[in-house]
């Protein structure tokens, strides 16, 4: 711990100081009471002591070096000095701190959330073992698995430690006078061991609990625990639904589950009598890979025992392919693109703002020449000087980091609200690995800011002290080389922004085909088994719910669909035409959506030709379906498709063709879509309502009339579509903020690189510039001369980010809608942005130098 | 007053120090080179002004401690005193001191 000791010691030297002074002296004293007993006189006896010591001071100071660590106590002389530099000119340190304070702040928050969301593994145990499995149909868009193939796969597989499925419903508690809805898992028997987690209190399920028939039992997610009061009697306890007493068998800790909302999980049958058939798939499968198994080997694998079951059952599982991702991947895999441009372009920001940092050490380093180039005449090395200035770059840097954490805090916090679709998010904290690339970032900071005008000033005083004379107009090319930098920089920023912003313009424009304004979404409870299993009743129940939504005041329209319109799901199948088709034709392949023969009109959606379909019988399922113009214009050109029968399942006549909506959102063009009609796809489709006025104003009465019909049934998930549309495109809306936020502080630093920088040239020329105006220049010629010096500069940094901006065009394309990346008008506007911006700052120091009184500035000095 | 010859060879300091210290304990400086002097008959004289850095060198490698103390003539002084670290590398040092003599002896002893 010695180093430590000497640590200590060069932050703390007085202690030592005083040890050492009170060590020679007892030395001397002891050396002189020797030499008196010789005889030798008391002054005489002390002064000889001391120079049998050798030289009293310089032994102390030899004394001192052995015990304190040289570097540590160079650093601190340089900072003292830097701080105390710092605080003599407060508002350029200011000014610093809070611009680096803002950069890497914000620099910081997004690089917590890409390595919260992107970078950890997921939360469970040995996490990069994990895959989500999808059985892939060429004539139907389902990815869910049939149970028994997925036990299959379980059985046949040779690189899997197990596969494990799950459904998510919902079902409703009775146990309190109030129903409650509450949404449940049903997983297969290995699911907890897949996942390696287990309950936090009470027990799993047991293989007699996946029993077709054993009595019912569920786990609490201890999210419904804590919300009932976490009761440690929970387990053992029971509740009622469905007519049942479902036991409590424990609580599951929190854990991150691909529904967030799950309140209970349950045991699937694993030999039931529904799960048996293998043409329906509803499984969602999550799978965990043997050790040192590779994706490539698990695909391969599960690739050949597929092939095996498409031998053993041809007719439904001939089609079948299966696809395998890493869990990871299908969770934050659609958050990557942009929380890696947002972070691109909050460091071209914080490196736009070091470059704007770096020109104004460097103006205050030639202001400093006189001081530097004392110090070297009085023998200081260049590496201490350059240490000194450096030394400046990196308290500014420290300082800035400091401030910059209740930056990234605030940032991290902005960020969430922004993106509330963002994967993840309650896992992003500002923590130890975020402070750590937080002081990192500080460290860079300080080089990039610090190194240019260390080196510089070193040299220059160094001359300085040489030739002794001020009157050497420094070169300032150094700075107008950073000022292009910062142009380069904020043309790509800009032009990224630019773009964003006429993608969003573009997405406003679009009509989308349907108006998404005005309208209610929410669902009702419902499950398949409902009421004792027949599904007519469900059926039913969702028509005479239809039926009475539209007569609740302030209601116009109401409907049922799978899915929501705008918001991007889809589910491609392929349809067969029961008249028969050439092999010539192309394909019949569509989107497919299942909605009530009332969803056009809801959604002002027009009929053009033809019939709209009508409402099956309550026992019957689809019977008709509806096409959009682009699969009669696609498949049918110029021939009449009304009257014709698609099968996908049963063979449903066309009665009519629709106008085509963007069904998969603003951004996607309209795809040949067929519209089953049917109110009851499933047992809680989503409800559409249009009211007169604003739509949430519309829902109470709409809980009411609900309620007055199905007093059991819970309303929920109520949200205007407007809104859940918005929310789909929430991650865009970030990008779009964020570089607008971050283009517009760039060009700000732009302007004062620009104007911190010709002032200062100005300043150095201000007797060329006073000499000139004596001899008769016109002030306005200085004037152009001087702005023309900085746009020069601007214009070669136009010039340098047009091309940066053209090479990172491409990674953008994927983002942007309605504008190409390298569209000409958009680029043009930002370079004429960038000129105006650097022209106007530039015009000041211009103008002041030009308006000096000559003869005064040439009778200075 | 001690002329060259007198002056400890450069290196043999520390293994002076260190056997001083074994064989005395508790020592302060002034009594290290006190012990040298009168120990090796007027022989050796400790360089005072290479004493004190020599000193606190071994107390950073570990092989000395120090304290304060009252003298008896109640001066306050430096204790040093011999860790275990330093007994080990006396042990070392005596080993090659006697070699380094050993092999000079035998090199002086050739005719």
């Amino acid at each position: 711990m010695t180093w430590l000791r000497r640590l200590w010691n060069a932050v703390r030297p007085r202690r030592l100081e005083r040890d050492i002074e009170r060590e020679l002296q007892f030395h001397v004293a002891e050396r002189a009471d020797e030499l008196r007993a010789e005889g030798v006189s008391a002054d005489e006896a002390v002064r000889h002591a001391r120079r049998q010591l050798g030289n009293f001071v310089v032994q102390r100071e030899r004394l001192r070096d052995v015990n304190v660590s040289a570097w540590v106590e160079g650093l601190l002389r340089n900072v003292r000095l830097a701080i105390r530099t710092l605080l003599r000119t407060p508002a350029f340190s200011i000014g610093v701190i809070v611009t680096l304070a803002l950069g890497i702040g914000a620099n910081g928050a997004v690089f917590s959330a890409i390595d919260a969301i992107l970078l950890r593994p997921l939360p469970f145990h040995d996490a990069d073992r994990l895959v989500r499995l999808f059985e892939i149909r060429t004539a139907s868009g389902n990815t869910n698995i049939a149970p028994v193939r997925l036990d299959d796969w379980n059985r046949l597989n040779s690189t899997f430690e197990a596969i494990s499925g799950y459904f998510t419903d919902d079902v409703v508690d009775t146990t309190s006078d109030l129903p409650q809805r509450i949404r449940r898992a049903v997983v297969t028997p290995s699911f907890f061991d897949v996942l390696r987690i287990a309950p936090a209190h009470g027990r799993r399920f047991t293989q007699g609990e996946h029993q077709f028939g054993a009595a019912p039992v569920i786990l609490l997610s201890e999210r419904l625990w804590r919300s009932r009061g976490a009761d440690p009697a929970a387990p053992g306890s029971t509740i009622r639904s469905a007519g049942l007493v479902v036991t409590i068998v424990g609580v599951m800790p929190m854990f991150p589950f691909a529904d967030p909302d799950v309140d209970v999980w349950a045991p699937m049958p694993v030999n039931a009598p529904f799960a048996q058939s293998r043409a329906g798939g509803w499984f969602t499968a999550i799978g965990r890979l043997e050790p040192g198994v590779t994706l490539e080997q698990a695909r391969e694998d599960l690739k050949s025992v597929q092939a095996r079951l498409a031998a053993q059952y041809p007719d439904t599982d001939r089609d079948v392919a299966v696809r395998i991702e890493p869990l990871k991947e299908t969770v934050v895999g659609g958050a990557r693109r942009s929380l890696w441009l947002v972070f691109g372009a909050v460091s071209v920001l914080l490196l736009i703002a070091c470059t704007n940092i770096a020109a104004l050490l460097l103006s205050r380093a030639t202001e400093r020449e006189r001081e530097v180039s004392v110090r070297f005449a009085l023998g200081a090395s260049r590496i201490a000087v350059c240490g000194q200035l450096l030394a400046e770059a990196g308290v500014l840097a420290l300082a800035g980091a400091a401030l910059g954490l209740p930056v990234a805090v605030a940032a991290a916090r902005a960020i969430e609200s922004l993106a509330p679709d963002l994967p993840r998010l309650d896992e992003v904290t500002i923590g130890a690995r975020s402070l750590l690339y937080t002081t990192a970032a500080a460290g860079i900071v300080a080089l990039l800011c610090g190194v240019a005008p260390a080196v510089r000033g070193a040299r220059r005083g160094k001359n300085l002290s040489r030739s002794g004379s001020a009157h050497i107009v420094p070169r300032h090319s150094l700075q107008w080389l950073l000022v292009g930098v910062q142009v380069a920089l904020s043309v790509t920023l800009a032009a990224a922004a630019a773009l964003l912003l006429r993608t969003s313009d573009a997405l406003s424009r679009v009509e989308p085909g349907f108006d998404a304004s005005r309208v209610l979404t929410f669902h009702v409870t419902g499950r398949f088994g409902e009421d004792g299993g027949e599904y007519g009743r469900v059926v039913q129940r969702i028509n005479g719910s239809l039926d009475a939504l539209v007569d609740v005041p302030g209601v116009s329209a109401a409907a049922t669909t799978t899915m929501l319109p705008g918001v991007p799901a889809g589910q491609q199948q392929e349809f067969r035409l029961l008249e028969g088709r050439a092999d010539s034709e192309p394909r019949l392949v569509a989107e497919s959506r299942v909605v009530s023969p009332s969803y056009f009109a809801t959604m002002g959606i027009p009929l053009l030709s033809g019939e709209l379909c009508a409402r099956p019988g309550d026992a019957q399922g689809v019977t008709e379906v509806m096409v959009n113009r682009s699969f009669a214009d696609r498949y049918f050109p110029g021939r009449s498709v009304v009257g014709l029968h698609l099968a996908a399942n049963t063979p449903d006549r066309i009665t009519g063709i629709v106008g085509d909506a963007r069904e998969l959102g603003p951004d996607r063009e309209p795809i040949p879509t067929v519209y089953s009609c049917f109110s009851a796809p499933n047992p809680v489709p989503w409800f559409l309502v249009r009211t007169t006025g604003d739509p949430l104003a519309a829902a109470a009465a709409i809980r009411v009339r609900l309620k007055q019909l199905e007093p059991f049934r819970p309303v929920y998930d109520i949200a205007p579509l407007e809104r859940r549309i918005a929310d789909a495109y929430a991650q865009g809306y970030m990008r779009t903020v964020l570089l607008t936020l971050f283009a517009v502080t760039a060009l700000a630093l732009v302007s004062a690189g620009v104007y911190g920088t010709l002032s200062y040239a100005v300043s150095l020329r201000r007797r060329e510039v006073a000499l000139h105006l004596a001899l008769g220049a016109l002030r306005h010629a200085v004037v152009q001369r001087l702005i023309g010096d900085a746009l020069r500069v601007v214009g070669v940094g136009c010039a340098c980010g047009l091309l940066l901006a053209l090479l990172f065009a491409r990674s953008l394309s994927a983002m942007l809608y309605g504008v190409s990346p390298s569209d000409p008008a958009t680029l043009t506007g930002v370079i004429a942005l960038v000129v105006v911006i650097a022209a106007t700052a530039a015009l000041i120091p211009a103008a002041r130098a030009a308006f000096v009184q000559p003869m005064r500035v040439l009778r200075e000095d | 007053m001690g002329t060259q010859k007198n002056d400890i060879l450069q290196g043999t300091l520390v293994l002076l120090i260190l056997k001083t210290l074994q064989s005395n304990g508790r020592l302060h400086g002034y009594a290290i080179t006190a012990h040298i002097h009168r120990v090796s008959a007027d022989l050796l004289r400790v360089e005072e002004g290479s004493l004190y850095p020599a000193l606190h060198r071994m107390e950073q490698q570990g092989w000395l401690r120090s304290e304060w103390g009252i003298t008896e003539k109640n001066r306050e002084a430096r204790f040093y005193i011999l860790t275990a670290k330093g007994r080990r590398e006396l042990a070392q040092e005596e080993a090659s001191w006697a070699k380094l003599t050993d092999g000079v002896g035998r090199v002086l002893r050739f005719v």
